[in-house]
């Protein structure tokens, strides 16, 4: 044992320099969209790298299979672990195993509950929740303002309830329309699509029936955007009267906005917060430092501009 | 005890005794019931009526319609003594290959760029033909193996939804050819739905199949002794329940315009609760598919009535739970009342 240890360890002090380094990436959930191009984010970078090796494992929204992902990462001796927390207020345990393990750690995409207690060789690579609500209802107050509205109703429909950026979004609204320039703008009503289209057609067409009325309609994301469209065009509202906001930019919303459907959208990053992860995590593990939170910027998705988005997710 | 002695003696079948009003009715009169608070807190809260608002009685509907189409498979599995998890899966797997082969051409990042603007029936029948597979494999799990109904499909539920994330690695399939989306569009999943209802009332109360179905689940022995081929019954049982469940799932890619490796997740308990709220037993031989489809509308008027009522999102599931309950519970204390008198 001993000499194969000590060959091993010469093996490695020679050839450090061409070693491959190896990252653990444990995502959150494969079957989501918007992680999956984060995901194919991370592969995609990683095969432009020389001599990076990744390993992807999936967590199944379980925070119990995470942790045994991370601690198989640990015992198979990676050089970086990249996590995408299935719940975000069980990361405490995660930092502290890889820190214990001397092994460096990036949280990416949703924001860790012990961030600001983070040892020194972990980091959060994310875009900053609250621009993405804030983007979105402060360019649908723009519209509502230009198009002359002195009071405006709004409709909000929410993503999960128990999800952090579902609950920072809505904040968001809430903040915007606080604003003296946004104050015309009145909450009508507040429900959840649980992130689904489906849901989200079949909220709208439950509020058409009970006579609301609103001027805009601001989603938490796309998919209920297009949801609360599908029904509102069923149900013969003009689609130009109403200004309908939603958040992430997918190819289905990007559809709906060159159809004169969809007013605004917000891009999140996905494929960058991937690589950006990737980039923190192998500038950790070559000891060089790295900034705690590196913010990847949210951009609003316009007609004016959704040209340079069309083939970005 | 003559009465109890009947009462077990026609099990399963419609209850055609003038003294006892058939399951359903009570479940009907909670309908009635539920629909009536939702009435009365509307013109109390919102000065104006739940019920009689033809907009909304179409959405009451439509929102469950397509739950309860997987809801219709779900009750007979249910009245063998069985219990179908995969349904809420193979939504989502059948909703998957469906959508692939019905996307438009114009689409530039179609799945399968060669098999675009294919006609309609292509992709319905690849979706029933996987989703009857599918059961079918559930089927003689459970008939051939004999390994727990729930272990068979909780395996199958698993098995699905890997599927549907890998088929397209998680990426969702939208833009069909506008003659599947008619599949989906306006009340068109109403209609199906209450076609596919009509279909398997009539057949469970009229036909060979009908009556094996019941005999299993009162009696599994007593139905082997009598000459069924239980083994055979079963697998038809989980494959057309795994045929409705693919139907469920081109009718939701349709209505959406979209197929989501997530879509469905749920669903089969959602499925499960309008059976049992409709008073179909667990422990297998009773129930009705009109029972399930009071169940279905139960739920349909609940969600109505709480957007209606503008009831705060974060309370909605919480006593949608404790419906689902209330309901089980009256249905099982009925039952004793009956068992006794």
């Amino acid at each position: 044992m001993k000499k194969i240890a000590l060959a091993a360890l010469a093996t490695t002090m020679l050839t450090s320099g061409a070693m491959a380094e190896t990252v653990g990436v444990s995502m959150a959930l494969f079957d989501d969209n918007f992680l999956t191009v984060l995901r194919n984010g991370i592969e995609e970078y990683a095969g432009t790298l020389e001599g990076v090796e990744i390993q992807i494992e999936d967590a199944q929204n379980d925070v119990g299979k995470q942790l045994n992902q991370i601690q198989n990462f640990i015992a198979s001796g990676v050089d970086a672990i990249v996590v995408n927390p299935v719940d975000t207020d069980a990361t405490e345990a995660m930092s502290a195993l890889a820190d214990q393990a001397g092994i460096p750690l990036v949280y990416v995409n949703r924001q860790p509950v012990n961030l600001e207690n983070l040892p020194d060789n972990q980091a959060f690579v994310a875009s900053n929740e609250v621009d993405s609500g804030t983007l979105e209802t402060k360019e649908v107050c723009r519209l509502l303002t230009e198009a002359g509205k002195t009071e405006a109703n709004i409709l909000v429909i929410m993503g999960e309830l128990s999800n952090q950026a579902a609950r920072q979004r809505t904040q968001d609204i809430h903040d915007v329309i606080a604003t003296p320039e946004c104050s015309f703008m009145k909450i009508v009503d507040e429900q959840t699509s649980n992130w689904q289209r489906t849901q989200a057609a079949d909220l709208m067409t439950n509020w058409l029936s009970a006579g609301v009325a609103f001027d805009a309609v601001i989603a938490n994301n796309d998919e209920s955007a297009i949801g609360a469209i599908q029904a509102m065009k069923a149900a013969g509202v003009d689609m130009a009267s109403v200004v309908v906001g939603g958040v992430d930019a997918t190819q289905d919303a990007l559809a709906a906005m060159q159809a004169g459907d969809l007013d605004v959208t917000v891009f999140q990053n996905a494929a960058a917060q991937g690589s950006g992860a990737l980039d923190a995590a192998l500038a950790l593990a070559r000891g060089e430092a790295v900034e705690r939170e590196v913010w990847v910027p949210f951009e609003l998705v316009t007609p004016a501009n959704i040209g340079d988005y069309l083939s970005a997710n | 005890m003559a009465e109890a002695a009947t009462a077990t003696g026609t099990a399963g079948a419609p209850d055609k005794s003038r003294r006892q009003r058939p399951a359903e009715f009570n479940v009907f009169i909670g309908l009635i019931l539920i629909a009536l608070v939702f009435e009365v807190l509307g013109w109390i809260f919102q000065g104006q009526s739940f019920l009689f608002n033809f907009q909304r009685l179409s959405i009451m509907v439509l929102q469950v319609s397509i739950v309860g189409i997987i809801a219709v498979g779900v009750t007979q599995v249910i009245i063998t003594g069985g219990i179908d998890l995969s349904s809420g899966s193979l939504v989502g797997a059948t909703a998957m290959i469906a959508m692939s082969l019905a996307q438009v051409s114009t689409h530039e990042r179609a799945v399968f760029p060669a098999l675009t603007d294919l006609p309609v029936i292509i992709p319905v029948a690849a979706g029933l033909i996987c989703g009857l597979a599918a059961g079918l494999v559930n089927g003689a799990l459970i008939a051939y193996t004999k390994i727990p109904p729930f272990i068979a499909t909780l395996g199958m539920m698993v098995t699905a939804r890997g599927f549907s994330k890998w088929y397209t690695k998680g990426q969702p399939i939208s833009f069909p050819t506008e003659g599947f989306a008619s599949i989906g569009a306006g009340m068109n999943p109403v209609l199906i739905f209450i076609i596919v209802a009509a279909l398997f009332t009539l057949i469970l109360r009229f036909t060979v199949y009908g009556r094996r179905t019941y005999a299993i689940g009162s009696n599994e022995q007593a139905a082997r002794v009598s000459g069924i081929n239980v083994e055979h019954h079963l697998m038809l049982v989980y494959a057309i329940a795994g045929g409705l469940a693919a139907l469920a799932g081109i009718v939701l890619a349709a209505r959406g315009l979209t197929a989501q490796a997530g879509a469905g997740v749920m669903y089969e308990l959602d499925a499960i609760a309008m059976a049992v709220i409709g008073g179909t037993s667990l422990s297998g031989g009773r129930g009705s598919i009109i029972g399930t489809t009071l169940g279905m509308l139960i739920f349909g008027v609940i969600i109505s009535g709480f957007t209606f009522l503008r009831l705060d999102a974060y309370y909605q599931e919480m006593i949608k739970g404790a419906i689902i309950v209330i309901a089980v519970v009256l249905d099982v204390y009925r039952q004793r009342m009956r068992g006794r008198s």
